[in-house]
């Protein structure tokens, strides 16, 4: 029997940890550069939500598709964005990943399979199906996926993509993100049936749960759930639970969740603690391998600042460039 | 004034991975709702009149609530009150085992569950010796029987109110306790030790891993691991006696081959190498030294070569209302009927009585 009990080898694992870790100090460096207003625009922090993306691109390529949302760093840097690039594009400078044109909620990588970070809620799920119809025709096996919060699983065009996914038969998987608030508002306040699995009855395609502090729980759901898709099974709906470290947008007040919340989910359902004690306690990686990765990743995030600062402005003259299509 | 009982139904079970790796039903949150308000007109036909319920993060005691308001409205009278317990909410199983022993100490006259099995697991941990009647809302559920929400809401109505003796309406059940690290965690089914050492997605779906397995009853009518060992040594609820089985492979010759139906739709063959009765009180230290502990189905714990594992069958652990000795009960003595006095009943009877055939 192997040493290792878990369903992904040691090389995996510390991929995988690196990628969690890699948003982790991305989020909590944008969190501090942005109070200090270095950083133009919005940001919308994925801290305390990264098993989620983890788990599910670490078994996706750059084949396969996703749609993001408002709070899409973690989906970019799981999917494989260049850090450099989209530290650059959230500053807007010219060596961004859309040349700075685009901001935080626009980072995109086609080559990547990243169809973008999005500003319309819900938006992603639309997107994801013109994905998989692409994916059904080539017959690739690719996948989509798209994500969305509690919130926007309240949105028209998110159920409507359910029905079309379902009557093409697509293979897409919708990812709810719930992380209990939509924006400010509690889940318990603003929708009726708080169960977001059920929705997916209503189309005939199942709704799995999964708790989204555990990377190995998303990661073997989500195995099966992409299986089924790519063996021509057709769409699917999971539901991570998630803890949002940080408030709707950078600058949120979070007067409406209960004082201590954070600091008891900081303290107890943070998914890098969760990974790090599990894999440790297993004895298939040390911390002194973790700690070596925190200090890459450290310097990694340092360096994508310090050369996002060093980086040049879009020049007045390209205003129009890159921005329209020519048909 | 009559007891009151107590409503937990969790909103979170038949979630899980066997919806795409087997063909599982999904119960959506208006069904689990429309299902406690069927135990409800139950409990009310039958005399009580107060009911305590957990409440929940996913609207389904805000459904149960509209639809007694609306009862309300019309005029109707069909429903106990019920009152949600005052108690924090972390969306987890600790909710549960909360809801339980609140309704313990509040002095519930029985818990009317609806759940998995490990929903009534956690609610077995916590209520002591207030009896469960179990309605299940999960997947491969073992634990409780088919029985209608309407029929278990009339039956725990007749059991709590007194018109049925305790020592009818209740039962003494079986279960299994597991000892780990000094802490002992319970399975009212089956606890079956698989070799994959995570819990990830919990639910259990893959044979290959099955390597033992420990039951308190074995039900060859139901789905999952209680089938399994059902399908080899039928058992009842009452047997005073479990059942080890020890899979075949790793080098264990099949000493049978079982297809067996592991989870809805999906029947597999099993190979087993042995099987034995266990007896209860008998602590059984399990030969795999690496692995996960599944309760009922579903991994809990995982353990390795450093933990010491022992698995005790127990009598007599927790009472539960027997719902169908209740509702023979109720037949035979007439709980439910009323009968017409002779003098008002008309001309005499519309049917002959069937003559005995040869």
């Amino acid at each position: 029997m192997s040493d290792n009990p878990f369903p992904v080898d040691k090389a995996g694992l510390l991929e995988a940890y690196r990628m969690m870790k890699t948003i982790r100090e991305f989020e909590e460096r944008l969190h501090i550069d942005f109070a200090k207003g270095d950083i133009p625009g919005f940001v919308h922090l994925y801290a305390g939500e990264e098993a989620v993306a983890t788990g599910i691109m670490m078994h996706l390529n750059d084949r396969d598709r996703i749609a993001s949302t408002h709070r899409g760093h973690g989906h970019c840097i799981s999917k494989g964005v260049d850090v450099h690039g989209m530290m650059a594009e959230i500053y807007g400078k010219e060596t961004g990943s859309c040349l700075g044109r685009g901001g935080s909620m626009h980072i995109a990588d086609l080559s990547k399979g990243m169809m973008g970070a999005n500003g319309i809620l819900g938006a992603g799920a639309p997107l994801i199906c013109g994905a998989g119809l692409a994916a059904k025709f080539r017959g690739d096996g690719g996948v989509g996926i798209t994500f969305f919060g509690d919130g926007a699983a309240n949105q028209g065009m998110v159920l409507e993509s359910m029905n079309l996914a379902a009557v093409w038969n697509l293979p897409v998987i919708f990812v709810c993100e719930n992380n209990g608030y939509a924006e400010a508002t509690s889940r318990d306040y603003g929708t009726a049936v708080k169960s977001y699995v059920d929705r997916g009855a209503g189309f005939g395609i199942p709704g799995v749960h999964a708790d989204g502090t555990d990377f190995f729980a998303v990661y073997e759901v989500v195995g099966e759930l992409i299986k089924r898709a790519r063996e021509g099974g057709g769409p699917a709906l999971l539901e991570c639970e998630v803890i949002r470290f940080f408030g709707h947008f950078e600058g949120d007040a979070q007067t409406y969740k209960a004082k201590g919340e954070n600091e008891y989910n900081r303290a107890n359902r943070d998914c890098l603690k969760i990974f790090r004690a599990k894999v440790t306690e297993a004895g298939v990686i040390s911390d002194a391998e973790l700690d070596a990765i925190d200090g890459e990743v450290a310097e990694l995030i340092e360096d994508s600042v310090a050369s996002a600062k060093a980086a040049p402005l879009p020049s007045p003259k390209d205003l129009m460039s890159n921005v329209y299509v020519s048909y | 004034m009559t007891p009151s009982v107590g409503i937990i139904a969790n909103p979170f079970s038949a979630r899980d991975i066997r919806r795409v790796v087997a063909d599982a039903s999904g119960v959506q949150i208006a069904e689990r709702a429309n299902a406690v308000l069927r135990v409800l007109a139950g409990l009310y036909a039958c005399g009580v009149r107060h009911a305590v319920m957990m409440p929940d993060r996913a609207g389904l005691m805000h459904h149960v609530l509209r639809g007694i308001a609306r009862a309300g409205n019309q005029g109707l009278q069909r429903y106990p009150e019920v009152a949600p317990l005052d108690m924090p909410l972390f969306g987890t199983v600790e909710d549960t085992r909360t809801a339980a022993a609140l309704m313990r100490a509040g002095g519930a006259g029985a818990i009317v569950a609806l759940g998995g099995d490990g929903t009534h697991r956690a609610v077995i941990s916590a209520c002591a010796a207030t009896p469960i009647a179990a309605i299940s809302t999960g997947t491969n559920n073992a634990f409780a029987e088919q029985n209608e929400p309407t029929v278990v809401g009339l039956a725990v109505g007749l059991a709590v109110t007194g018109q049925l003796p305790a020592a009818l309406a209740f039962r003494a059940n079986k279960r299994l306790d597991a000892v780990i690290g000094g802490q002992t965690h319970i399975a009212l089914v089956d606890i079956a030790l698989v070799s994959d050492r995570h819990v990830g997605a919990k639910a259990l779906w893959k044979p290959e891993t099955f390597r033992e397995l420990y039951v308190a009853f074995a039900d060859p009518t139901l789905i999952g691991m209680s089938a399994i060992a059902g399908l080899i040594e039928p058992l009842s609820r009452r047997d005073a006696f479990g059942l080890q089985v020890i899979f075949a492979g790793e080098g264990r010759a099949a000493r049978a081959r079982l297809r067996a139906p592991i989870a809805p739709g999906l029947i597999a063959p099993i190979g087993v190498a042995d099987w034995r009765r266990i007896a209860p009180g008998e602590a059984i230290v399990p030969r795999l030294e690496a692995g996960s502990l599944a309760f009922d189905g579903e991994r809990e714990i995982a353990f390795s070569r450093k933990d010491k594992v022992s698995i005790t069958l127990r009598e007599g652990a927790f009472r539960s209302v027997d719902i169908a000795a209740c509702m023979r009960a109720a037949a035979t003595q007439g709980l439910l009927r009323e009968d017409t006095p002779n003098e008002d009943a008309g001309d005499g009877p519309l049917l002959m009585a069937a003559s005995a055939s040869s």
